[in-house]
């Protein structure tokens, strides 16, 4: 994936949460965005999403150009398979139904030729049983790795992860990060944000560590153990000794 | 089993308390013959009374949801023009807007039956607490639910059709079968202008035979059929509703 920020904007109530920040990528797999909590890293996440407008600069990814108008930015969604942080299953559909839902209604896909492939999907991430569920019926971990297959059942061209376990427990996060990680090995292209140094080190092979809406530092995920900047090897002090790997 | 006994026990002692009222007030035996005599023009009366509530609880559906987008729309005039009428409706007794509406509005617009009439003005008047059921119930939809329709590509239309009617459906059910009831017992006021439904035909059989307390009693019963199953089902509903996220 290409990603290109030139001088983005964001502000809620005319206070900056992202300070006209700019960076360039060049064809990277796996993103993952880094920072404290209020960092803006989320906000970058939804721009890119296209979810919010934002206030000047621009953003491209893969050389398309964010273009806010509504249309336009209704199809740039569209290509786009997001995860958010409380995985935002419909309640009142089965996982089946979510997932059809989407690829009947949105991407005009005959219900008949969706089926087989989201059998097949949730197979691959081990909910087949589990198809018929209504989401209260579901484990957290269940819910978020649904929310998965939904991203990835609409081919998208990246998938964005917003802080996909910051509500689970230990267990049920690493059983959602497995399935982030099989989205590498199956070579998606996506964006995470994350608290999880250890997965962002061992999964992603570039890293942008932001702190109070400025990108601090941005390269390969060796910038993790040489970190430049203080703030970025502050963070990890602070992180690293509840997170090792 | 202790349960019906302690149902029996409670409605004893309403039963006892009647009884208590009907010996120190009325000094005779009570005689229904009269009421048998007439009981078509009764059951007539009746069955106009749901059919005039079910009319009345059809419209103010429709009407409550063309308030409610009113409400949501951007236009401002159409928001007051809702927010006018609801607080008429709210600050107003229903007898006087009865009266109103078939003396001088109905007159105006040369309205003459008195069961359109009767069914307008119920159905506006419930109109206004349906767009505030409708308003709390979308409300009441998670904003997850409205984020995730919006970041999958969902238009307005699909987002309310697929995701958040059904989601809403589920939850108006009881506090709209409340609405009904209260509809039911609203459309004895409409004895006042001459609308031959339940409370009027018991009124003509009162008046011609002076037997008063039997005719309360035939009334309420009559009410009773109507009100009390609704009032199981919302309670039943409640418990049914309250399955979810």
């Amino acid at each position: 994936m290409k990603l290109t920020i030139e001088k983005l904007l964001k502000q809620y109530n005319h206070k900056s949460v992202l300070n006209e920040i700019s960076v360039h990528i060049e064809q990277h797999q796996i993103i993952a965005f880094l920072g404290a909590s209020g960092s803006g890293k989320s906000t970058l996440l939804r721009l890119i999403a296209g979810l919010e407008p934002f206030q000047g600069g621009s953003l491209s990814v893969n050389d398309h150009l964010l273009d806010q108008n509504d249309a336009k930015i209704v199809e740039h969604r569209k290509c786009i398979g997001f995860v958010f942080q409380d995985h935002n299953l419909f309640n009142h559909l089965t996982v089946m139904d979510n997932l059809l839902l989407v690829l009947e209604k949105v991407h005009k896909r005959s219900r008949v030729e969706a089926i087989p492939e989201i059998h097949s999907l949730l197979k691959d991430f081990d909910l087949y049983e589990h198809k018929d569920k209504y989401p209260h019926q579901l484990s957290g971990g269940q819910s978020q790795r649904v929310s998965i297959v939904r991203a990835l059942s609409i081919k998208p061209e990246l998938i964005l992860l917003d802080e996909p376990t910051s509500s689970l427990d230990p267990i049920l996060t690493f059983e959602v990060l497995s399935a982030v990680k099989k989205l590498a090995e199956e070579e998606i292209d996506f964006v995470i944000v994350t608290h999880e140094i250890g997965f962002a080190k061992s999964v992603a092979d570039y890293i942008i560590f932001m702190d109070e809406g400025d990108i601090i530092e941005h390269g390969p995920n060796s910038i993790l153990d040489n970190p430049q900047s203080d703030k970025l090897k502050n963070f990890l002090e602070k992180v690293l000794p509840f997170n090792q790997k | 089993m202790k349960k019906i006994f302690s149902f029996t026990l409670a409605l004893s002692f309403f039963v006892l308390l009647f009884a208590f009222v009907m010996t120190k007030s009325i000094k005779r035996d009570l005689l229904f013959e009269d009421y048998i005599l007439f009981r078509n023009v009764i059951l007539s009366g009746w069955l106009r009374t749901i059919l005039i509530s079910l009319v009345s609880i059809l419209l103010s559906l429709v009407i409550g949801l063309i308030l409610y987008l009113m409400q949501e729309s951007n236009s401002q005039i159409l928001y007051y023009i809702a927010e006018i009428h609801k607080t008429l409706i709210f600050s107003t007794p229903l007898l006087v807007i009865a009266i109103v509406a078939y003396y001088y509005i109905g007159n105006s617009f040369g309205l003459k039956s008195k069961f359109l009439i009767g069914a307008l003005t119920l159905g506006l008047y419930i109109s206004a607490y349906v767009s505030d059921i409708y308003k709390g119930a979308i409300e009441s939809i998670h904003i997850n639910q409205w984020q995730a329709a919006k970041m999958f590509g969902f238009n307005k239309y699909q987002t309310y059709r697929y995701i958040i009617f059904p989601q809403v459906f589920k939850s108006i059910l009881p506090p709209l079968a409340g609405q009904f009831a209260l509809t039911v017992k609203g459309s004895s006021l409409l004895a006042y202008l001459g609308t031959t439904e339940l409370l009027n035909s018991v009124n003509t059989v009162m008046a011609s035979t002076l037997k008063y307390p039997e005719g309360f009693m035939v009334v309420s019963v009559g009410y009773w059929i109507i009100t009390i199953p609704l009032i199981i089902v919302v309670r039943k509903l409640e418990v049914k509703v309250n399955y979810k996220v």
